[in-house]
C-alpha cells in the first residue's frame, strides 16, 4: 500500500471540519452597518412553503371553449403583476397551454402578521380591470422589487374620468417596426379597439392631444403614453418612452392589457395553504431528530468499527455539510434550493444511507485482517474490493433521485403527458437524497481513504484491534508465528 | 471474525412463506378496509385549524353541512405538542366527502361559521388543502408512470452491470425483490390507515433504490466469487457464500438507516407532524423489508433459476448423448467442497485460488461455447 503521509490526516479533517462550519455558519463580515454574506449558511436556506407557510394555488379558466395561448399570457399576467405588487418575490409560477391552468405558490412574506389565505387567493384569481385614463395624477408611489416605481390608485381628474375598459379592447399585440429612413428597429405594442372603443377613443384623442392617457390595471398605472396623434379607425400604437421597450417590456404590457379584455373569469381548481407557525414548529422538530440521529449513527460506528468509525464520522459530517451547502446558495454556481420537510427528510435518511460506503470499506478491511494479512494490505484489499460494491449500490440510488426530481420538479419529464407543476415539496427530497449520496461517495470513499491510510502511519494506530481485526494475542495463536 | 454460515438457499421455503404470509395479512386487511386515496389523488377537501377550549364535533359537522350543503366528517385532537414553546393546542381536521375541490368562498364561509358557533374558540387556519379530481387524478397516475419507469431503467443498469453472472436474469430477480417491498410498504399504508399521497410515491422510490443497493452489493459478491470460486462451484453454494460475507454490511447499513428514519418517525409523533411520520413509519418497514428481500428472497430466487436452466441444459445435452452430463454445476454433492476455500478461516488457501482465476475463467468460456 502506497501510506499516505501523516500530516494528510491533519488537513483533509481540519478541511472537512471547516468546511462544515462555513456551511453552517456561513461567513459573512461587517460593512460598516451592514451584514455581508460572502458565503450562505443554514440561516440563508429558503424554506419550502411547508415550513415557511404560504400558499398554493392552481387556477383555470372558467370557460367552456379552450382558451387561446395569448389569453392563457394574459391570465398568467395578471396574477404575476398581482403578485409583484403585494411585494412578493419569492413566487413559483407556471402555466400550462395544454390543461388551460395556471400553477402558483408563493410563501408567506417574513413579516406577514395578517395571515388570510383565502383573501389571496381570491385577490389574485379576481377579474382584471383594464381602463385607459386621461391624465396621470396617483396618489402613492412605491418600489417594486425590481427598483422601478410603481404608481397607485388614480385620483382626481385620472380617477373620475375614465376612457376605455378592458371590454373595449379587441387585442393588443407586441410588435417590432422598422423606421424606413434610419432601418432600426423598436418595439411596440399595438392596440385594436372596438367598434365602441374607436369612437369614444377618436374622442378623447381630439381632446387630450399632445397630453396623457395613462393607463391602469387594477389599481395600479402600467403604462402613460403622450397622444401624438389623433386615433380614429381604433387602431394605435404604443411606443416605449425615451428609451424605447425592449421585448420583454412590450409582450409585458400587451398581455396586461390583454388581460382587461379576457372573455373569463379565473377560478381556484387547487389550493393548499399552511400556517406559518405550523411550519416552523416543524422544522425545530426536524433539527432535533437531525441530531439525535447523527449522535446514534456515530456513536454505532464508533463502537463497531474503532479507528475506520471515527474516520466514516468525520467524513460524514463533510457529508452533511455538502448537503447543507447545496441548499444554502453555498457554492457561488449552484441555486439555492427551497428546502421542504421530506427534503429535510432526505438529509437525515442520507446520514444513514451515508455511511455505507464507509461500513462496506470496513467490513471489508476487517475481514481480510482476519485472513491475516498484514494491515497495509487488508486496507488495500478492503479499498479495492469494495469500490464496485459502493458504485454499482449508489448508482441505483442516482437513478432513483433524479426520476424524483424529473417527476415531481416544474419542468418534469413527464410533462408532454401532465403538463407541468408545482416543485411539489417530494422535488427537495430528490435533491437532498441526491447530494447525500454524492456526498457519500466523495466523503465515504475519497476522503475516507486518504484519512485512513494517513492514519494508519501513526504506530499508535498500527493495531489491528482497532480496524477490527483480532488482538495481538489472539493473532499470535492464529498465525502460530508463521506471518512475518 | 465471525463468518456466517446461514443456508439461505436451502431455507428458503421458510423465507418465502414468512412474505407470502404477510402479504397475506395485508392483503385481507386490504379488502376489509380497502384502499385510501389522499386528496392529493383522488380529489377532495381537507381543512385543519387550531382552537381554544372545548369544542363539540357532532355539533361543528351539523352546522358545517347546513351551512356548505356536503357532507363532512369532524375529529379534534387535543393538547398538539408545538416545538416552539411549551403551550400545546388544539386541531380540529374537516374532511369533506365526495371528491370535489372546496371554493374559496365555502372556505370563508366555513370559517364564519366556526366562528360564530365557538365565539370564544379563536379558530385560526392552520392549513387547508384543496384539489379538483381531474387534477388528483392526472397527478397519481404520474406517480404511477415515474415508478414503471424507475423499474425499467433499474432494471435494465442491473442488466448490463452484471451481465457476466447472467445479468438479465438477476435483474429480473432484483426487480422481484422490489416489487416484493412495494407491495409491503403499501400494505404499510393500508394497515397503518394512512391515505396514499405523495409520500408513498417518495418512499417506493426511495425503498426501489435502497433495496436494490443491498441487492447489488450481495450481486457484486456473487460477481466477485464467481471469478474466486470458478465455474464448477454450484449456484447455491456460490450465493449462499456470498450472502453470508455480506451479511454483517446488509444488517449494519440498514442498522443505520432504520435508526435515523426511527429517529424522525419519533420526533414527528411527539410534536404530531402527520406529513412527517406518514412518510417515516413505512420507510421504517420499507428499509427492513428491503433488506429482508435481498437476503432472502433475490438470492434464492436466482439460485433455483439458475440451477432450473442448468437442468434444462443437462437434459438437452443427456438427449443428445450425454457427454457433459458430468458437467451439471447445480449438484448438491459439489456444494460442501467448493465452499470450503471461501468460508474457511485458515488465510493461506485463498491467496493461490485466487491467482488461477484467470486461467479458470478461459477454460470456463471455452466449456460454454461448446454447450
Amino acid at each position: 500500500m502506497k501510506r499516505a503521509k501523516k500530516p494528510v490526516f491533519f488537513i483533509v479533517a481540519l478541511l472537512i471540519l471547516f468546511f462544515t462550519y462555513a456551511s453552517i455558519f456561513g461567513i459573512k463580515g461587517k460593512n460598516g452597518d451592514n451584514t455581508v454574506t460572502y458565503i450562505k449558511g443554514v440561516n440563508d436556506i429558503r424554506w419550502g412553503i411547508d415550513i415557511h407557510g404560504g400558499v398554493e394555488a392552481t387556477f383555470a379558466p372558467a370557460t367552456s371553449t379552450k382558451p387561446t395561448n395569448a389569453q392563457m399570457d394574459a391570465a398568467e399576467s395578471i396574477i404575476e403583476q398581482r403578485l409583484v405588487l403585494e411585494n412578493i418575490t419569492d413566487y413559483e409560477l407556471y402555466k400550462d397551454y395544454n390543461h388551460s391552468r395556471i400553477i402558483v405558490r408563493f410563501p408567506w412574506k417574513t413579516d406577514e402578521k395578517d395571515f388570510d389565505p383565502e383573501k389571496s387567493i381570491e385577490e389574485l384569481a379576481a377579474t382584471a380591470q383594464v381602463t385607459f385614463r386621461e391624465g396621470m395624477e396617483y396618489t402613492t408611489e412605491t418600489t417594486g422589487s425590481d427598483g422601478e416605481p410603481i404608481y397607485k390608485t388614480p385620483k382626481g381628474k385620472t380617477a373620475s374620468t375614465i376612457i376605455l375598459q378592458g371590454s373595449d379592447i379587441v387585442k393588443a399585440e407586441p410588435q417590432i417596426t422598422t423606421n424606413p429612413t434610419t432601418g432600426t428597429s423598436t418595439y411596440v405594442v399595438t392596440l385594436k379597439l372596438s367598434s365602441d372603443g374607436a369612437k369614444k377613443f377618436a374622442e378623447a384623442t381630439k381632446r387630450l392631444k399632445d397630453q396623457i392617457i395613462s393607463i391602469w390595471m387594477d389599481d395600479t398605472m402600467i403604462s402613460w403614453p403622450k397622444v401624438n396623434q389623433v386615433i380614429t379607425n381604433g387602431e394605435c400604437e404604443i411606443e416605449g418612452g425615451s428609451k424605447g421597450f425592449t421585448a420583454a417590456e412590450a409582450s409585458s404590457l400587451a398581455n396586461k392589457i390583454n388581460a382587461g379584455a379576457l372573455p373569463f373569469k379565473l377560478t381556484v381548481t387547487n389550493s393548499n395553504t399552511i400556517s406559518p407557525t405550523l411550519g416552523q414548529s416543524s422544522l425545530r422538530a426536524m433539527l432535533v431528530a437531525g441530531i439525535i440521529a447523527f449522535s446514534l449513527v456515530a456513536l454505532f460506528m464508533l463502537i463497531v468499527f474503532r479507528l475506520p468509525g471515527f474516520v466514516a464520522i468525520i467524513s460524514l459530517l463533510g457529508q452533511i455539510a455538502l448537503s447543507f451547502a447545496a441548499v444554502s446558495g453555498f457554492f457561488p454556481f449552484v441555486n439555492s434550493f427551497t428546502l421542504t420537510l421530506p427534503g429535510i427528510a432526505g438529509i437525515i435518511l442520507s446520514i444513514g444511507m451515508g455511511v455505507d460506503a464507509n461500513i462496506i470499506t470496513a467490513t471489508r478491511i476487517k475481514e481480510e485482517l482476519w485472513m491475516g494479512k498484514t494491515l497495509d494490505s487488508a486496507i488495500t484489499k478492503g479499498d479495492d474490493n469494495s469500490f464496485s460494491a459502493i458504485f454499482d449500490g449508489n448508482i441505483t440510488v442516482i437513478i432513483v433521485a433524479v426520476i424524483l426530481m424529473l417527476v415531481f420538479g416544474p419542468q418534469n419529464i413527464l410533462s408532454f403527458m401532465f403538463g407541468p407543476s408545482t416543485t411539489g415539496s417530494i422535488y427537495s427530497f430528490g435533491y437532498t437524497l441526491l447530494i447525500g449520496i454524492v456526498g457519500n461517495f466523495v466523503f465515504g470513499v475519497v476522503t475516507t481513504r486518504l484519512m485512513t491510510r494517513s492514519l494508519s502511519a501513526f504506530s499508535f494506530a498500527r493495531k489491528k484491534w482497532l480496524y477490527g481485526g483480532p488482538s495481538e494475542s489472539r493473532e499470535a495463536l492464529m498465525n502460530g508465528g508463521s506471518e512475518a | 471474525m465471525k463468518t456466517f454460515h446461514i443456508r439461505f438457499y436451502e431455507n428458503r421455503k421458510i423465507y418465502f412463506g414468512i412474505s407470502i404470509g404477510i402479504m397475506l395479512v395485508g392483503l385481507i386487511f386490504n379488502i376489509i378496509f380497502g384502499t385510501q386515496l389522499d386528496v392529493q389523488f383522488k380529489g377532495g377537501a381537507m381543512i385543519k385549524y387550531s382552537y381554544t377550549g372545548d369544542v363539540e364535533p357532532n355539533k361543528i359537522e351539523q352546522a358545517v353541512e347546513s351551512a356548505i350543503k356536503r357532507d363532512v366528517s369532524v375529529a379534534t385532537n387535543m393538547n398538539v405538542k408545538s416545538a416552539d414553546s411549551d403551550k400545546t393546542q388544539n386541531n380540529v381536521t374537516l374532511t369533506f366527502a365526495g371528491n370535489e375541490a372546496l371554493s374559496v368562498d365555502d372556505q370563508k364561509t366555513l370559517l364564519s361559521t366556526l366562528q360564530s358557533l365557538y365565539p370564544k374558540a379563536n379558530f385560526k387556519l392552520n392549513s387547508s388543502n384543496s384539489v379538483d379530481p381531474t387534477m388528483g387524478t392526472s397527478f397519481f397516475q404520474k406517480c404511477i408512470v415515474a415508478v414503471i419507469i424507475t423499474f425499467l431503467l433499474l432494471d435494465i443498469y442491473v442488466a448490463f452491470r452484471f451481465r457476466k453472472i447472467g445479468g438479465s436474469a438477476a435483474g429480473f430477480f432484483g426487480i422481484v425483490a422490489l416489487l416484493h417491498d412495494v407491495v409491503m410498504v403499501y400494505f404499510t399504508f393500508i394497515i397503518a390507515g394512512i391515505p396514499l399521497n405523495d409520500n408513498f410515491i417518495a418512499v417506493v422510490l426511495t425503498i426501489l433504490g435502497y433495496s436494490l443497493n443491498d441487492t447489488i452489493v450481495i450481486y457484486d459478491r456473487i460477481r466477485e466469487n464467481r471469478r474466486l470460486m470458478g465455474l464448477k462451484a454450484g449456484y447455491a453454494a456460490l450465493v449462499n457464500t456470498s450472502i453470508n460475507q455480506t451479511l454483517t454490511r446488509s444488517i449494519y447499513t440498514a442498522a443505520c438507516t432504520f435508526v435515523s428514519i426511527t429517529t424522525v418517525y419519533v420526533v414527528g409523533l411527539v410534536y404530531n407532524l402527520p406529513s412527517v411520520t406518514s412518510f417515516a413509519l413505512p420507510m421504517m418497514v420499507g428499509i427492513v423489508t428491503g433488506c429482508y428481500s435481498s437476503i432472502c428472497i433475490a438470492g434464492p430466487l436466482y439460485v433455483m433459476w439458475e440451477n432450473h436452466k442448468a437442468k434444462k441444459l443437462a437434459a438437452a445435452n443427456a438427449s443428445k448423448g450425454g457427454e457433459k452430463a458430468v458437467e451439471k454445476p447445480a449438484g448438491k454433492a459439489e456444494e460442501l467442497p467448493a465452499q470450503k476455500p471461501q468460508t474457511s478461516t485458515s488465510s493461506k488457501s485463498a491467496a493461490p485460488k485466487a491467482k488461477t482465476t484467470g486461467g479458470q475463467k478461459k477454460k470456463s468460456k471455452s466449456k460454454k461455447k461448446k454447450h
